[in-house]
């Protein structure tokens, strides 16, 4: 009956550029994309920020 | 008792029993009180009809208005947060941007079109120069990056500023004068209006966060193909990076991000066509999508893919037909309100769709040896390359 409310979370997704794991978490501020992030968790190859995306949460 | 009961029922009217006919006249024409209840709302309606509407319809034009000067308000109130929180100020920055927020721009004369759009990109840029210059002024030491988000975020208080203070004046001047005809317009406008007002507004959080938006997939897909490329400025806020895909000579060209700026691809392309005229130009853009389209679905076609006032797709227009260079189009369909905020997650996966489709359309339109402009077009912000 009521219309729940829309929030917008952002994420960034790391992607590794040499296993292609991929890791989703929260955007924290300053991050951009391609920029280089944490050693991947499966070959400590470089991870690279992929996307920055919202995703829309009813709540 | 039951005497007293039944002088009741005597004079209770009996509900079961009622002859309409009677009561509201219909068999007898000359049932003056019928006469009235018929003849006085129709009277009523003819003389002040357009009032009654104009009365409902201020109730519902004065709830959006004031909706729209909360949107001002707020987008005022954040930019002067902003400015207070991230640049080093000498002086308390209010009244300067009270002042901003007042400016207007005169759009040139168009009685004798010709040389128009040149006209109009003077005017543009000479504001555009202005504002940078000012907001620099506020605080000299202020980086290119935070330049770039503070012009957006005046920006878009003046827009809501203009877009509430023209409401606000068709509205008043319908009520001043009487006048339902002339609030009609506004009615039907409206809800467009309130539609990008409410987009821009909602813009505001990605701009101070420098998130990219659903307008910046262009830069962002062709950024991530600059990435291991030299750049070099070939215009103002406008980089070029030179690759070699298929044996294809490729020039890319995208706005310098990772700050709000959409650069300058007309300047970008004269320059470039000069020196090194392309085969082919491919402008990958986002584009308005029409109501029953889904977002973030992907098109393709011929000519320039690219907004704003015209003035730049004017130039690559021009230049490509001097050259005789065609262009081709890949757009990214999505709602007004997608372009200028976040970046959805179905726009965000469509770059790699994206990609693959800027290599069919090389593949398709263009032969070993050819050189391919590709052109992001959008804002690029939270998009380096």
């Amino acid at each position: 009956m009521f219309s729940k409310e829309k929030i917008i979370v952002a994420y960034t997704l790391e992607k590794c550029i040499s296993c292609n794991l991929e890791r989703k978490r929260k955007f924290k501020e300053g991050d951009k994309l391609f920029l280089d992030a944490l050693n991947c968790d499966s070959c400590k190859g470089i991870m690279r920020i992929e996307k920055i995306y919202g995703e829309t949460i009813e709540s | 008792m039951i005497k007293l009961d039944s002088s009741i029922a005597e004079t209770m009217v009996d509900l079961t029993n009622i002859d309409f006919d009677q009561l509201f006249g219909f068999g007898d024409d000359s049932n003056p009180l019928m006469m009235l209840i018929w003849i006085l709302p129709i009277i009523l309606f003819i003389f002040y009809g357009q009032r009654i509407q104009l009365q409902v319809t201020s109730g519902e034009i004065k709830k959006s208005i004031k909706k729209l000067d909360s949107y001002r308000a707020e987008a005022r109130k954040e930019l002067i947060d902003y400015i207070n929180k991230n640049l080093s100020l000498k002086q308390d920055p209010t009244k300067k941007i009270d002042q901003f927020l007042e400016y207007f721009t005169i759009m040139p004369v168009d009685m004798d079109p010709n040389g128009i759009v040149d006209k109009v990109r003077h005017t543009v840029r000479a504001r555009e120069d202005y504002s940078r210059i000012h907001v620099k002024s506020l605080s000299p030491e202020i980086d290119e990056i935070e330049l770039s988000r503070v012009l957006t975020l005046l920006e878009i208080a003046t827009s809501l500023h203009m877009i509430y203070k023209v409401i606000n004046h068709m509205f008043l001047t319908a009520k001043k004068q009487n006048n339902y005809p002339l609030i009609l317009p506004l009615q039907m406008m409206l809800p467009f209006i309130m539609e990008e007002a409410e987009a821009i507004t909602k813009a505001i959080p990605a701009f101070k966060l420098g998130q990219p938006i659903g307008d910046g997939i262009g830069p962002m897909v062709v950024g991530k193909m600059m990435l291991d490329s030299k750049k070099e400025t070939v215009a103002f806020q406008t980089v070029l990076a030179k690759k070699e895909h298929a044996g294809r000579n490729l020039l890319l060209l995208k706005a310098e991000g990772p700050g709000s700026n959409v650069g300058r691809p007309g300047d970008a392309v004269e320059s470039i066509v000069s020196s090194n005229k392309p085969d082919v130009i491919i402008m990958i853009d986002a584009a308005l999508k029409l109501e029953g389209e889904d977002s973030a679905s992907t098109a393709r076609g011929f000519g320039a893919a690219i907004g704003g006032i015209g003035t730049e797709r004017f130039q690559i227009e021009e230049i490509a037909t001097k050259n005789n260079i065609p262009i081709f189009a890949i757009v990214i369909k999505q709602s007004v309100k997608e372009a200028i905020t976040l970046m959805t997650k179905d726009i965000a996966n469509q770059a790699e769709n994206v990609h693959s489709q800027i290599e069919e359309m090389i593949q398709e339109n263009t032969t070993a040896g050819q050189t391919v402009l590709l052109i992001g077009v959008g804002n690029t912000m939270g998009v380096p390359q």
